[in-house]
């Protein structure tokens, strides 16, 4: 699949190129450099376009499962853009995937991880585990290295071999691990978990812990804050533990 | 510390280019100013928005400002610089009377503001029409932030010097009657006013007769008056937060001429 | 981002009937980072003459305590206290004597002129001054401040419904800006007296 446009610069003509997957780049001469300069999330001297971003998102393992917790604030600059964002995206029953960095590009190719998934049921008639899903999510990131993309997210879920927690980012980063905390505010989130966590916490405790990371890291960072959202996810899949606030 | 020096302190330049990303900016009088001659003495006009940035920051400011009995003086540019340099003047041409008796001459005025635009660059934005009537007669001048100035029949300056210039070109006439030159800088004004998004609210007009008492007349017109507006709709209820509404976590009653401020 | 945003603040000053009131949020921060959440920035500077200070809260304090100074000279020459006018004007040339090298501060004065008149001005950081009769604000949140002023402001409002417009204006534009907020104080000036109240505000 090949489109091609023509944009009439001048008497410069310039195709707009686009890569196997359709994704249009911009129509100048270095689309990489444009794109990383005018598009990406964190705000340069000259920019103009501000994108929706800054957040705490934060996940661990413990003995009774993945518990994902995250705030729900984004902002633009100092504009509090929005204190009711899901930043958690239900990829499938068993997959959860948290949004940091651009608001877009995190729901854009987790969505698209999504399409991926389903595909790779329907192809091999087993569910994906979540090394391969997030592996899928990482190879689309390492695609478009240094584009400007902006996403640091969390793909959680549970498969044959158990509770998985895999952290994927837009320089194609994918780390297996107990713990992560993703955002501006992860560093509060971090100074919290770090110090109560246990593999024997009871569930109650573990969800505890999870709005507490999120709640002392909203105080704390300006660009975190609104509501937490959490999720607990089991050997059934994953359970949406509702939302609290203030 | 001292307190008693005069002029500008470069105390904290060296601290301030650490600290600065960009520099902030400062409020701007993004302007229509506008004067004319006519047969018998000068009339001066301006719009009365101040901005800073995109945002109204004043939206009844003045900006035709006193610099003699017999002179006033418009002002575009930085709101600040315009302010304290016509009062830095004005407080010199003082002075100066004091010490000759007389009235002040426009041209000492125009020398005096000059001088010292000149001196600082342009780094001090002021952008002025000046005009003011003498034992020579009416006088109307232009200075520009650099400290260059023009005299003429009719000038304007800011942002809305364009939209003003056009009402001018096309309504000016030699010796025209007092009711003429104030309807004409009324008309240059609204122009400015209506026309360019840095220019708005009302028209303020002074008038400065030959052997006369100058007229300011601030607020000559007030087009864009919202006290009607707001008046014509009922404000709905929830825009009258009931007393008690606000959650108070304390509360420190200080009642002047007691003892004690008083904890609730 | 400018170097005016570096703390933070919301400042908002506003008229009543025989009275002003001024209100400040309480945010100290480091950027993105909260440091503090009981941070001054409005000053009883006497009776009748309050000033709040938004920008970098160096100058906050450098400039309050040279306020304070200049007003106690001024109390020791004169034998009186300043009119709230008279400070404006004072202020208003500290500021502009640093016109090449300011203080990052765009201050609010609020007071009561001849005894029981309103008075409100607000500067920007190099000290032109704004007048108003309604409401003045200063911050990092002004657009916030300025639509919830316009939409909750009337004329002639009593102490008590002044504090209420005031609280309101505040507490809804910081939550709209993540720079200010973190509580509030809110104060209410009259001939008889001052009212100061912290208002319980959202902490994140």
């Amino acid at each position: 699949m090949r489109l091609e446009s023509i944009l009439d610069l001048g008497k410069k003509k310039v195709a707009a190129a686009t890569d196997e997957l359709g994704f249009a780049l911009a129509g100048v001469k270095d689309p990489a450099a444009y794109s990383a300069a005018n598009f990406s999330a964190s705000y340069g001297a000259t920019q103009d376009v501000k994108f929706a971003k800054g957040t705490t998102t934060l996940a661990f393992k413990f003995d009774g499962g993945v518990i994902v917790s995250v705030d729900s604030r984004s902002t633009m600059g100092n504009y509090i853009a929005s204190q009711t964002v899901k930043k958690v995206i239900e990829i499938n029953p068993f997959l959860l995937g948290t949004m940091a960095g651009g608001a877009a590009d995190c729901s854009f190719w987790e969505r698209n991880l999504g399409t991926q998934c389903r595909m790779y049921e329907l192809r091999n008639k087993k569910r994906v585990s979540v090394a391969a899903a997030s592996k899928m999510l990482a190879n689309t990131m390492y695609r478009y290295r240094g584009r400007g993309l902006s996403m640091g997210t969390m793909i959680c879920g549970w498969d044959a071999s158990g509770p998985k927690l895999y952290y994927v980012d837009d320089d194609g980063t994918r780390l297996e691990g107990d713990v992560f905390c993703v955002g501006s505010g992860s560093t509060y989130a971090y100074g919290v978990i770090d110090s109560h966590l246990r593999r024997d916490l009871t569930v109650d405790e573990a969800v505890d812990l999870g709005r507490r990371a999120i709640a002392g890291a909203a105080h704390r960072d300006a660009m975190s804050g609104g509501w937490n959202n959490l999720y607990h996810v089991t050997e059934d899949g994953w359970r949406f533990l509702g939302q609290s606030g203030r | 510390m001292e307190t008693t020096t005069s002029g500008f302190s470069f105390d904290l330049c060296a601290r301030n280019a650490r600290l600065e990303g960009k520099a902030p900016a400062a409020m701007k009088t993004g302007t229509t100013i506008c004067g004319v001659v006519y047969k018998d003495g000068v009339v001066l006009g301006a719009d009365t928005r101040a901005t800073g940035g995109s945002e109204v920051a004043d939206k009844n400011c003045a900006k035709i400002h006193y610099l003699a009995p017999n002179i006033y003086c418009c002002g575009a540019g930085t709101a600040a610089d315009t302010e304290k340099t016509t009062e830095l003047i004005a407080s010199q041409l003082d002075l100066l009377r004091l010490s000759t008796s007389t009235q002040s001459r426009v041209v000492a005025a125009v020398t005096l503001l000059k001088r010292m635009l000149f001196k600082y660059q342009g780094h001090i934005s002021a952008a002025l029409v000046l005009g003011g009537v003498d034992c020579k007669g009416p006088h109307l001048y232009q200075i520009y932030p650099h400290g260059s100035t023009s005299k003429l029949p009719y000038v304007t300056m800011g942002s809305g010097s364009l939209a003003a210039m056009s009402v001018f070109e096309t309504g000016y006439r030699d010796g025209m009657a007092e009711a003429e030159a104030v309807a004409l800088v009324k008309d240059a004004i609204f122009g400015g006013i209506f026309n360019d998004l840095g220019s708005g609210s009302n028209c303020d007009i002074t008038i400065i007769r030959q052997g006369g008492v100058p007229e300011v007349r601030r607020g000559y017109e007030t087009p864009n008056e919202t006290a009607p507006l707001r008046a014509a709709y009922a404000r709905p209820a929830s825009l009258r937060p009931p007393v008690g509404a606000t959650p108070v976590l304390s509360t420190l009653v200080d009642v002047f001429d007691a003892p004690q401020p008083l904890a609730l | 981002m400018s170097i005016l945003e570096h703390n933070g603040a919301a400042i908002i000053a506003m008229a009543g009937k025989n009275c002003v009131a001024i209100g400040a949020d309480t945010r100290f921060g480091l950027r993105m980072q909260t440091v503090a959440t009981d941070f001054e920035k409005v000053f009883k500077m006497s009776n009748n003459v309050f000033v709040g200070l938004a920008g970098l809260a160096t100058d906050v304090q450098t400039l309050r305590n040279l306020l304070k100074f200049r007003l106690s000279l001024y109390a020791l020459r004169e034998e009186r206290d300043m009119k709230p006018e008279a400070f404006a004007a004072l202020l208003s040339h500290l500021l502009y004597e640093k016109r090449f090298g300011p203080y990052f501060i765009e201050p609010l004065v609020a007071g009561l002129k001849d005894g029981d008149q309103p008075f409100l001005c607000g500067m920007d950081l190099i000290g032109a001054p704004v007048y108003t009769n309604d409401f003045v604000v200063s911050g990092t949140c002004t657009p916030n401040m300025n639509g919830m002023c316009e939409s909750l402001w009337r004329p002639d409002m009593t102490p008590d419904d002044l504090f209420e417009a005031v609280s309101q204006c505040l507490l809804a534009s910081v939550d709209r800006d993540a720079m200010s907020g973190w509580g509030a104080v809110v104060h209410v000036i009259t001939p008889d007296g001052v009212t100061s109240k912290r208002l319980k505000g959202r902490m994140d």
